[in-house]
């Protein structure tokens, strides 16, 4: 009696402890679950049954009573895991369970939404009711849904973990993507680290590693041991064909228990390896977890009946498609939208939609992908292509395709959208409106408010033209002053062939009186100035333009040699000749009545040559 | 005479060119039709193409002051600066190009008339020379009207309420940034269907064609 007072005021106090700290549960509802281990014993003989909250928040936990089962809590611990550089702490308590009756009890869950657990209690051996050695062993009741070993789940040798990959199909073609489903079970207490992300065995396969990062994460019994589920969904693609073992592998860090199972006092106790974990010596060893292989058949996409549109789209697909707006101006962009849905590899989903159209002027289209699910295989990726109408009216945008090859039926496909009527109304620049069109086109409701103030309409008038830009800048009219100066200077050039020789004469010998003129003004000034160079080459000029004229020579062939061979009485000329050399080297004084000398000897010859 | 009847042929021949440009086909362009027309767009509430036309009837009649009176009340009311003429632009526009047009041809044919003539005769050069000077300055009038008309010729009006400027001549993208309805702006070329426009800021993109119109119109 005062045992049983004990045992309850116990149950009281744990009862209590646990109300207390689930008052401040957060948000985050931790995970609570409880395993009984063994699931079937003999009367007389204790269960182990492990209450295990994963997570640091606390839930409302509590502790069951059933009648014919005696509960005594034994043990509290509290652990870290480090499971994918996460932190994943989780307390137990553990509780001796004694039957005082042989039968099956249902243990009520820890938590409202805990699953019931099931002990079967076997009178003991020799007694009534105790299976008969003959007779074959009762099979033992689930203990939870899933508490048998699952199909394809191959545990460890230590039992501590297992790796399993789920793949929809066992064939499959080069560049698909497919996805993939990796589910890593750690068994509660073991597992402590995880040294890496999933990964697929072999170099024949791509695993898209950034669809790791979170996995989906889960509890369950198997062969009625907790597990930790963490299940990543990814995809893979192969880039040969051929036939290629698949397996997945995932590193991990496990408890291994030193001491031999038979040494161990708790072990003959309750012959746990969690509770042996709890106060027997282990080691931490680096292990990897392989899925059992699988056989992966890779074939090439078919050449025959392969569409020219094809880029490499495998999956299934479909498509749509929509012009904005479906009224606009000649010019005006708009936007054609062509949405392709379904699952497939979307990276190679691509389109270059409408490449050439009459009348239109297309630009190359952009897209955007939106995926469904987590690795991108299932979504909607649209393309959205501008486009502009170059001519007014009711227009019609061609249908537009979209090719596929479909692994279920193993073909090409093309799937083909609606063709698009679009109307198009003319410019506002190109429109050729007349001032009454487009007044009548405003309609008697406007009242526009600029009008007030604009000067009045004018007169129509008659005097049109073709093309705004001036004349003068028309090819066609410049054809005119081009002609007109091309015949007067053929006309000048007639003119001027057919003038009189004397004509010529008289206007070689003016301008030869002009240059001199000009020659015997410089003279005069270097007379001025004292400077006999000047004035004597002057001189010489004089000379040459006045004889050269008379000889039929150029001015540059009257030489002092030729002077001095026509002219042999003349002395003045041969003389100024002779001084237009020497005064730029001689340096002899002139007096200024030496320069009116032969100033007035120049002018003399000047006007005796000018008389011929 | 000889020369005299050379110079008939001439004339014949000049007249036989210019029949083709004088045979204007309807319908055509005129200074009062633009104007109406601009006038119409006015009372509809469409500045753009009420500057637009305004612009183009101005070229067609630079001396007409309704145009001028017009234009700058709508470009007043559509909140954009009036535009402002030098003196030098109010002087050679005192004609229209097409007058001014055949004013050079009559000033090129003085020209060459007096090039003749004094070749032919050698006396009273002054009258030779006086007529050269002439026909030089009615030369030289289209001449300045055209530098004048230059940038007019290759201006834009915007026509499209918050015209999208964009930094290439796609029409993708986020624009620049917008131009005002009735706004001029340079063209400086025009590519796929997009002019290359400077505004008076100074700031340049691209502009799609349905929302910019050339005051002369491009084929």
């Amino acid at each position: 009696m005062s045992k049983n007072r004990t045992q309850g005021g116990w149950l009281i106090v744990l009862a209590g402890v646990l109300l207390v700290s689930a008052a401040p549960a957060t948000a985050d509802e931790p995970l609570v679950y409880a395993t009984i281990q063994p699931a079937q014993i003999t009367l007389g003989e204790s269960a182990r049954f492990t209450i295990t909250n994963l997570g640091d928040g606390a839930a409302a936990i509590t502790m069951p009573v059933v009648s014919g089962l005696q509960f005594e809590i034994v043990a509290h611990t509290h652990q870290i895991e480090l499971i994918n550089g996460t932190t994943l702490p989780s307390s137990s308590i553990v509780v001796r369970v004694t039957p005082q009756m042989a039968g099956i009890f249902s243990i009520p869950g820890v938590t409202p939404k805990s699953p019931p657990v099931v002990l079967q209690v076997n009178p003991p051996p020799g007694s009534a009711g105790a299976p008969q050695p003959s007779s074959p062993a009762p099979k033992p009741l689930p203990i939870l849904a899933g508490g048998s070993i699952p199909k394809g789940v191959h545990l460890t040798e230590d039992g501590s973990a297992y790796v399993r990959l789920g793949v929809p199909r066992r064939e499959v073609y080069v560049g698909e993507i497919v996805p993939v489903e990796i589910e890593v079970g750690m068994r509660s207490g073991f597992v402590t680290q995880f040294n890496g992300p999933p990964k697929l065995a072999g170099d024949d396969f791509t695993l898209n590693n950034s669809l790791l990062r979170e996995p989906e994460r889960s509890e369950k019994m198997i062969d009625g041991q907790a597990f930790v589920l963490l299940t990543w969904h990814s995809a893979f693609s192969v880039v040969k064909p051929g036939s290629f073992p698949l397996s997945a592998e995932v590193p991990l860090k496990v408890k291994i228990r030193t001491q031999p199972q038979r040494e161990s006092a708790l072990d003959d106790k309750f012959g746990d390896p969690f509770w042996q974990n709890i106060f027997g010596p282990s080691v931490h060893k680096d292990i990897n977890v392989d899925s059992p292989p699988q056989e992966l058949k890779v074939l090439e996409l078919p050449v025959e009946g392969r569409p020219a549109d094809f880029h490499g789209a495998i999956g299934t697909f479909a498509i749509e498609s929509d012009v904005s707006p479906v009224k606009a101006d000649a010019g005006d962009p708009l936007t054609l939208t062509m949405r392709v849905v379904g699952s497939g590899n979307f990276d190679r989903v691509d389109s270059t939609m409408l490449d050439h159209v009459d009348q239109w002027k297309t630009y190359p289209p952009k897209s955007t992908f939106k995926a469904n699910d987590l690795m991108g295989h299932k979504g909607e990726k649209v393309f959205e292509q501008p486009l502009v109408a170059s001519k007014a009216g009711a227009q019609t945008l061609p249908a537009l395709s979209f090719s596929y090859f479909d692994p279920n039926t193993r073909r090409y496909a093309t799937v083909h959208s609606s063709p698009l009527s679009v109307t198009i109304s003319p410019s506002l620049a190109d429109s050729t409106l007349s001032a009454p069109q487009v007044a009548a086109s405003a309609g008697s409701a406007v009242a526009n408010k600029l009008a007030d103030g604009l000067k009045p309409d004018h007169a129509a008038d008659e005097s049109f033209v073709s093309s705004l830009t001036p004349p003068y800048l028309q090819p066609r009219f410049l054809a005119i002053p081009s002609l007109l100066a091309l015949a007067f200077a053929g006309g000048w050039a007639g003119v001027r062939r057919r003038s009189h020789p004397a004509e010529r004469v008289f206007a070689r010998n003016r301008m030869t009186s002009k240059m001199n003129q000009r020659l015997l003004t410089q003279m005069e000034a270097a007379a001025r100035a004292g400077n006999p160079a000047v004035f004597f080459i002057a001189a010489r000029a004089a000379l040459q333009q006045s004889l050269a004229a008379s000889w039929q020579l150029t001015p540059d062939e009257v030489t002092a040699a030729e002077v001095q061979a026509r002219l042999s009485g003349d002395d003045d000329v041969q003389q100024v000749f002779a001084l237009a050399d020497e005064s730029k080297y001689s340096g002899r004084d002139f007096r200024s009545t030496d320069f009116a000398r032969w100033m007035h000897a120049v002018r003399q010859r000047l006007t005796a040559e000018q008389a011929r | 005479m000889k020369n005299c009847a050379q110079l008939a042929a001439l004339g014949m021949s000049l007249a036989l060119i210019a029949a083709p440009v004088r045979a204007q086909p309807a319908p055509g362009f005129s200074a009062a039709g633009l104007y109406n027309l601009a006038n119409a767009y006015a009372r509809q509430g469409k500045p753009g193409m009420a500057v637009l036309n305004y612009e183009r009837a101005s070229l067609l009649s630079p001396d007409d002051p309704d145009i001028d009176v017009n234009l700058s009340y709508v470009r007043a009311a559509a909140h954009l600066p009036a535009p402002s003429r030098s003196t030098f632009d109010r002087m050679v526009r005192i004609a229209s190009p097409v007058a001014l047009s055949w004013i050079g041809i009559i000033g090129l044919l003085i020209v060459g008339a007096s090039a003749l003539a004094a070749k032919l005769a050698s006396r009273r050069r002054w009258i030779h020379r006086l007529g050269m000077l002439f026909g030089i300055s009615m030369l030289g009038l289209p001449a300045a009207n055209g530098i004048a008309l230059w940038p007019i010729l290759h201006e834009g009006v915007v026509i499209t309420a918050a015209t999208p400027v964009r930094v290439s001549p796609v029409p993708m993208g986020d624009p620049l940034f917008e131009l005002p309805e009735a706004e001029t702006v340079k063209i400086a070329v025009e590519h796929e269907g997009f002019f290359l426009v400077e505004t008076r800021a100074g700031r340049t993109g691209w502009v799609s064609r349905a929302n910019l119109a050339p005051v002369v119109p491009r084929k």
